[in-house]
């Protein structure tokens, strides 16, 4: 692993009024990466997420992207900064035709990335949303509405691509469908970090995996070199390991 | 014959409160704040037109490029110094503070313009008028009109298809969302609020023109701009045309039925779509 590191966090500490959701997380991805996060719910696996987007006040020094400090900026210049997210539950326009969902993101693109991915690069990646193209995104199954939120993170033009729980509610078939356009998005260049429930999904789609658990990275290394046994340990904790 | 008329002339009325209904319907819309200072706004900038035409000898038009350009950068000192602190999924926030700056622009007006009413010197304009067949229709009534139509027609088609209009829907719809998606939602809502503001000066020139203004009257254009904007849809750009239309016909109508119901029966047709239509003419669900 010789790539130059990307994004960084350094004992990031982050809460919710007073509940503390995160207890001083070291998190690395390097350029082109993609990098799974696993852990049960409330793990704060989503938390880390927020954090690194600015949806969540941080100090500067807990999150650096290019070395430099980022913690705590607005969502709009980490995007200008190029970082995009996939957030849970899509959060789509409402009410917006899939195309004008797109187009927002082409409005609202990292400056001087140049266009790598266009409208037309994303309908082909996911064809269903150009023969969607009028409709409005509430209308869409859960799938299709997954692929225009993909797309639309993806027309910013991101370096870094956060994807937030992309297969929850979906059918398997779909699953692997949305999972499929991984390697195309990561053959762009683009680093990934998915978050994600399935642990088989993440581990077979990821370079590294980081687990967490009630606020805390319990294990990271290669997705190759893991066992299922560490990984079970790490998820559930020591004490309810699974045999 | 007088119903006829009643009804040309409610639909002339409809043309000004249109005008001030565009801008609240885009607030609500875009932030769901409704601005209780939006009356008096207007009548801010009216003060301040009369006071420009008086003291620089200014006609019509040319405060009416003033009052528009003045209304923009008001609006947008009032979303950055007010309202971005307010706003948010709680309507209470913005509801209070906006009903406590109305409070205090309306006293301030007083002490700078005291309680005269005033007008805007139309140039003969507000007298002119021809007939349409057995009909006698005011010049700038239609003018009114025009301008309502054109700025609506303006104003959706922004929203529809533009860069900025598409930042406008998308902070509507989810707006920690457009902000993940690369939007600045302070600098949209600023935007936003200039150019409600901005349409109140279009506003502002027709109503001290056809009549006139004092301090204390925006209490009035402020429940004409909301009825209108309930009875069209909250949020609805054309919606708040169409529930002005409604209001101004109603009141005209009423008027003609005898001289002291015309407001009331504005109030009474609001009413009635409140009961049987909540969510307005063009409202969905």
């Amino acid at each position: 692993m010789t790539a130059k590191t990307l994004l960084s966090t350094h004992d990031l500490k982050a809460r919710y009024g007073d509940f503390q959701a995160l207890y001083g997380v070291d998190f690395d991805i390097a350029e082109g990466e993609v990098v799974a996060l696993i852990g049960a719910n409330g793990a704060g696996k989503s938390t880390l997420l927020k954090s690194i987007m600015g949806l969540i006040r941080v100090g500067a020094d807990m999150v650096r992207l290019d070395g430099r400090p980022v913690g705590g900026s607005k969502p709009h210049h980490m995007v200008a900064d190029g970082v995009a997210i996939v957030p849970e539950g899509r959060r789509l326009f409402a009410g917006m035709s899939v195309l004008d969902n797109l187009r927002v993101a082409v409005d609202h693109a990292a400056p001087g990335r140049g266009d790598a991915w266009t409208i037309e690069r994303v309908h082909a990646l996911f064809p269903i949303l150009k023969e969607k193209q009028a409709v409005p995104v509430q209308s869409l199954s859960g799938g299709q509405q997954q692929m225009v939120a993909i797309g639309r993170a993806l027309l910013n033009q991101p370096r870094l691509l956060l994807c937030d729980e992309i297969s929850l509610g979906l059918a398997p078939k779909v699953v692997k469908e949305i999972y499929q356009s991984i390697p195309s998005i990561s053959a762009n260049g683009t680093a990934i970090v998915l978050v994600e429930q399935d642990v088989g999904l993440a581990k077979s789609s990821s370079d590294r995996l980081y687990c967490m658990l009630e606020g805390r990275v319990t294990l990271t290394g290669r997705s190759a070199d893991l066992s299922r046994e560490a990984i079970g340990e790490a998820y559930f904790g020591a004490s309810h390991a699974v045999a | 014959m007088q119903w006829l008329d009643g009804l040309v002339q409610g639909v002339l009325l409809g043309g000004l409160y249109a005008q001030y209904a565009l801008g609240m319907a885009l607030m609500f819309g875009v932030m769901r704040v409704v601005n209780i200072t939006h009356g008096d706004l207007m009548i801010l900038l009216a003060l301040v037109g009369i006071s420009l035409a008086s003291t620089f000898g200014l006609g019509p038009w040319s405060v009416l490029v003033v009052l528009v350009a003045l209304g923009g950068i008001i609006g947008i000192i009032l979303q950055r110094l007010i309202l971005n602190r307010v706003v948010g999924a709680d309507p209470l926030p913005s509801l209070i503070a906006t009903f406590g700056l109305s409070i205090a622009l309306q006293n301030a007006m007083l002490q700078v313009w005291s309680a005269d009413t005033r007008s805007l010197p139309s140039d003969g304009l507000a007298q002119a008028s021809f007939q349409l067949g057995p009909l006698f229709v005011g010049v700038l009534p239609v003018i009114v009109l025009g301008t309502a139509t054109v700025l609506t027609a303006a104003l959706a088609v922004t929203m529809q298809y533009t860069r900025f209009g598409r930042s406008l829907r998308a902070a509507a719809a989810d707006v920690e969302a457009a902000a993940m998606t690369g939007i600045d939602p302070k600098a949209v809502y600023a935007g936003a609020t200039a150019l409600a503001v901005g349409i109140l000066g279009f506003a502002a020139v027709f109503q001290s023109m056809r009549a006139t203004v004092s301090p204390a009257d925006g209490a009035f254009q402020l429940i004409y701009a909301f009825e209108a904007v309930i009875i069209g849809g909250m949020g609805s750009i054309w919606g708040a045309f169409i529930g002005a239309m409604v209001l101004g016909i109603s009141q005209s109508i009423g008027f003609r039925i005898d001289p002291g119901f015309g407001i009331l029966a504005g109030h009474l047709v609001f009413l009635i779509i409140l009961a049987l239509r909540p969510q307005g003419i063009l409202g969905k669900g």
